[in-house]
């Protein structure tokens, strides 16, 4: 509830456009990071080309718009299902291999995908990109406009919404025996095996579902964003998205949310530093590996013990 | 007219793959004893291209003499990243820590260099781009022979060092078998760092080597790195002549791509090629099985 | 204790034998790791498969319960044919195993363990997964209960939720029956139960095995150890070097020359 209110408040405080789209980005961070994580940290599959799915998400949805005039929600849906069939087409790679090879694997996948948006320039228009993507159409009862997208602040909370959607859906879903499931995959898949667990067909599942969050965060960011060049989906960006994962908390919901927000807004208060900024992501990742590998939920939990707070650790 | 091309284009390929297999070695021989893949091998290339522009540009050092002092440098960062980075994970002994620490490492050196060198490419030239020996209507360029020659030379002195010497077979039964190895009295620390050092040695080397083909961003490496990967998944992981085969297969892969299709669609061909081989034969052309014990 | 019944089982023929193999054979890179076996275990009795390391005891199990899949025979499983069955189908047709070298979920605390093993048996319909609802509810609390019912026939009920890594070698052992019970298995496999445990613990757990057999579930034992095996199966079949050395009841296999030629070096009783 904590979390709606923040919501709520945040673009109320922070009233000027640049803060506010920080926080726009923010949320479609989260969107990526709540996605990958379901796959890396609950189901402990090694995907390095997430940002292949937000790409497709991006492209698929304002093709369909730009290109044949399909409706805004339309395209979204298509987005989604188009990078979760993508999702679910890695996972057969994922069936197949283990650890490394499927991490080069995912990688691979990712440059494939970025290749293919920047090279078949008669559908994507490549390095050039595509202009002028409107944002979604503002919901009108009999003429009299409610809410006009084009208003950063209505934006903000329609993304936050759907993240916060999200987070809520995949907080019941690990709470039930499918997140029991998930766990016994990532951490023994024989010994799943001998309990009944069908580990491929689990893995396609979480491959397909955090894809495509992925793809609804392309389509946010594509709309949002207004313009869409290839370079926002470079290989790099997988690795971002990572580090967002991986320094908030792998294998936790609320660890993604605090990565991502962390990640993106730290740049922004460390422009003063100029261009050594990004140093931070790496940075940052790689002294969460070295001293705290849970992350900022592994912080989080530790500082609520010391202060004596009860609850049941995950 | 065509077999001048199609030869044209072989040693093309060749320059390029035995460069490839330089950064791929590197990977593998990593890969060997310490089963972790470092991603951070891409920025000792792209490093290793820098450290031997600016030691031409700076100081006015001939081009051979910066390409020793790319190894160098790599070597030195090796050791730096090991002692600093994996030693200490490895008595975590957890599988995907130290990659993604790797990965920490790759985007802190691609952003110091991004702030260091900023994003524009930087033209590198050396007096060798420019003069070429003709033979048989094909043109090969100084440069390239160097690169063919110094290649060459360092990856059979490496092959006879796996084979021949007692070091070279110590590394080999440490990434057979580490604890074995370890109670035979080899130290396995140590051999590792050997490892790290010779590989990031031949990464900064090849980089120098490179640089001048690449477009020399602070990113060069990453194009260079995920075709390594490739290289190393098609040779087999670990296994050295599988890794010069592919290396070489690459290469030709792509200049041949280059020539007959389009530039654009090299890095497609190559991934499409590594995928078909993760579906098929994933332990690579030359391999042995591992199996797992139940 | 009574087992949950499995999900997709008919109930045993009468007279029919519940697990028959035949002619299996496995290689590994030109090594013969399982030759020429067959076998029939009836309902409702214990099995041993003994032999010395390297004989291709847990390879067999691994065939059994469907690791790997023959080069060559067939296994058939209450009427079922287990050919390219993959392993955890078979869970569903009531097929239960335990391993060698422990497998437990070592995050998760003993409680989750048991509960993990619930997989097969979930009733709850699929939105419910993300909207938890009443079925939800009663499904969890069911589960709950039966874990708890099994944690108590393996004597963990005052170790519910530590963590699985943390229990003794024992400990682990007892869980990893009590998960696999969950399951609600018909026929169970168990690899080599006693390495690792003392004598107490041993005999606490071939009490708990003689007790699964008046419970009507039939269990496979894979051990090396002859002398163990002796006053708990009913019937014994004796490998070596992936082949079929002997069968029979306990007291032949003990006076079998083959059989005592191959254990030289004193497991005998």
């Amino acid at each position: 509830m904590l979390a709606v209110l923040a919501i709520i408040t945040l673009p109320l405080i922070f009233n000027d456009t640049y803060w506010r789209t920080n926080l726009t980005i923010c949320a479609i961070n989260v969107l990526l990071a709540l996605g990958l994580d379901f796959i890396l940290g609950y189901a402990g599959q090694l995907n390095l080309g997430h940002s292949a799915f937000y790409g497709l998400g991006a492209y698929v949805s304002t093709l369909l718009i730009v290109k044949l005039g399909v409706p805004f929600w339309g395209a979204f849906a298509a987005g989604v299902a188009f990078s979760g069939l993508a999702g679910m087409f890695l996972s057969l790679f994922a069936v197949r291999l283990r650890g490394h090879y499927l991490a080069i694997a995912s990688l691979g996948f990712a440059v494939i995908i970025y290749q293919i948006l920047l090279n078949w320039i008669s559908l994507t228009q490549g390095p050039l990109g595509i202009y002028g993507i409107s944002p979604p159409p503002p919901i009108a009862i009999g003429g009299t406009v409610l809410v006009d997208f084009r208003n950063l602040t209505a934006f903000f909370y329609l993304v936050s919404a759907f993240t916060l959607l999200v987070y809520l859906l995949l907080d019941q879903l690990v709470r039930s025996p499918v997140g029991e499931t998930l766990t016994a995959i990532r951490e023994d898949e024989v010994s799943a095996a001998s309990l009944g667990i069908n580990g491929a067909a689990w893995k396609v599942f979480a491959f397909g579902v955090g894809a495509a969050i992925g793809g609804a965060a392309g389509c946010f960011y594509a709309s949002f964003v207004g313009t869409l060049v290839p370079d926002a989906f470079f290989v790099t960006e997988a690795f971002n998205i990572l580090a967002m994962v991986i320094v908030g908390g792998m294998g936790t919901l609320i660890g993604p949310v605090f990565g991502a927000i962390l990640l993106t807004l730290l740049p922004e208060v460390l422009r003063g530093i100029g261009d050594l900024r990004l140093v931070v992501y790496g940075a940052a990742l790689t002294f969460v590996v070295l001293f705290m590998p849970g992350g900022l939920a592994q912080a989080a939990r530790i500082v609520r013990d010391k202060l004596g707070f009860g609850g049941q650790t995950s | 007219m065509t077999t001048t091309i199609v030869l044209q284009q072989a040693i093309n390929g060749v320059v390029l793959g035995s460069l490839y297999v330089l950064v791929a070695l590197g990977l593998t021989l990593i890969y060997g004893v310490l089963v972790q893949i470092n991603f951070a091998h891409a920025d000792f290339v792209t490093l290793g291209a820098f450290a031997a522009y600016f030691l031409m540009h700076l100081v006015g050092a001939g081009y051979i003499v910066s390409i020793g002092f790319a190894f160098v440098v790599g070597a030195v960062l090796g050791w730096l990243i090991n002692a600093s980075i994996f030693t200490p994970l490895r008595r975590k002994g957890n599988e995907l820590l130290p990659l993604i620490a790797t990965i920490g490492v790759s985007v802190m050196m691609q952003n110091l260099m991004l702030a260091w060198f900023g994003p524009i490419p930087y033209a590198f030239e050396t007096k060798y781009s420019s003069e070429v020996i003709r033979f048989a209507g094909i043109f090969v360029s100084w440069q390239n022979v160097i690169i063919i020659a110094v290649s060459s030379v360092t990856i059979a002195l490496l092959y006879a060092f796996m084979k021949f010497t007692f070091l070279g077979k110590a590394l080999r039964a440490v990434s057979q078998d580490r604890e074995t190895a370890g109670l035979m009295g080899i130290n396995p620390n140590q051999l590792i760092m050997l490892t790290f050092i010779i590989a990031s040695a031949l990464a900064g080397m090849a980089g120098a080597m490179l640089a001048p083909v690449l477009v020399l961003t602070p990113f060069a490496g990453t194009s260079v790195i995920v075709k390594a990967f490739a290289i190393v998944i098609i040779g087999g992981f670990g296994n050295v002549e599988g890794t010069i085969l592919a290396g070489l297969i690459v290469g030709l892969v792509e200049s041949y791509t280059t020539q007959y299709l389009d530039p654009g669609l090299i890095d497609i061909v190559v991934f499409g090629l590594l995928l078909l081989m993760l579906a098929i034969k994933p332990t690579g052309l030359i391999s042995e099985r591992r199996e797992e014990n139940v | 204790m009574t087992a949950a019944a499995a999900v997709e089982t008919r109930a045993p023929i009468a007279g029919a034998p519940l697990l028959s193999a035949r002619g299996l054979h496995k290689s590994f890179g030109g090594v013969r790791a399982v030759s020429d076996i067959s076998l029939d275990v009836s309902s409702g009795s214990i099995f041993a498969i003994i032999g010395p390391n390297g004989a291709g005891k847990s390879t067999l199990l691994n065939l059994i319960s469907g690791i790997y899949q023959p080069d060559a025979g067939s296994l058939s499983f209450n009427g079922h044919n287990l050919s390219g069955m993959p392993a955890h189908r078979r869970v569903r047709l009531g097929l239960a195993r335990t391993f060698q070298k422990i497998r437990l979920f070592k995050q998760l605390s003993v409680l989750n363990n048991v509960i993990a093993g619930f997989h097969v048996h979930h009733k709850i319909p699929a939105w419910q997964y993300v909207l938890h609802g009443p079925a939800f509810a009663r499904d969890q609390r069911h589960c709950r209960e039966e874990a708890l019912r099994l944690l108590e026939f393996v004597g963990m009920t005052t170790r519910l939720h530590v963590l699985a890594g943390a229990l003794s070698y024992g400990e682990q052992r007892m869980l990893e029956l009590a998960r696999a019970l969950a399951t609600g298995p018909r026929l169970l496999l168990i690899d080599e139960p006693a390495a690792g445990l003392n004598a107490a613990e041993v005999d606490v757990l071939l009490d708990r095995i003689r007790v699964l057999r008046s419970g009507g579930i039939t269990v496979i034992i894979v051990e090396h150890n002859m002398d163990l095996v002796m006053n708990v199966a009913d019937r014994i079949m004796v490998m070596e070097y992936g082949r079929h050395l002997f069968q029979g009841a306990p007291a032949e296999v003990q006076k079998n020359p083959a059989v005592i030629a191959a254990y030289l070096g004193g497991e005998l009783a």
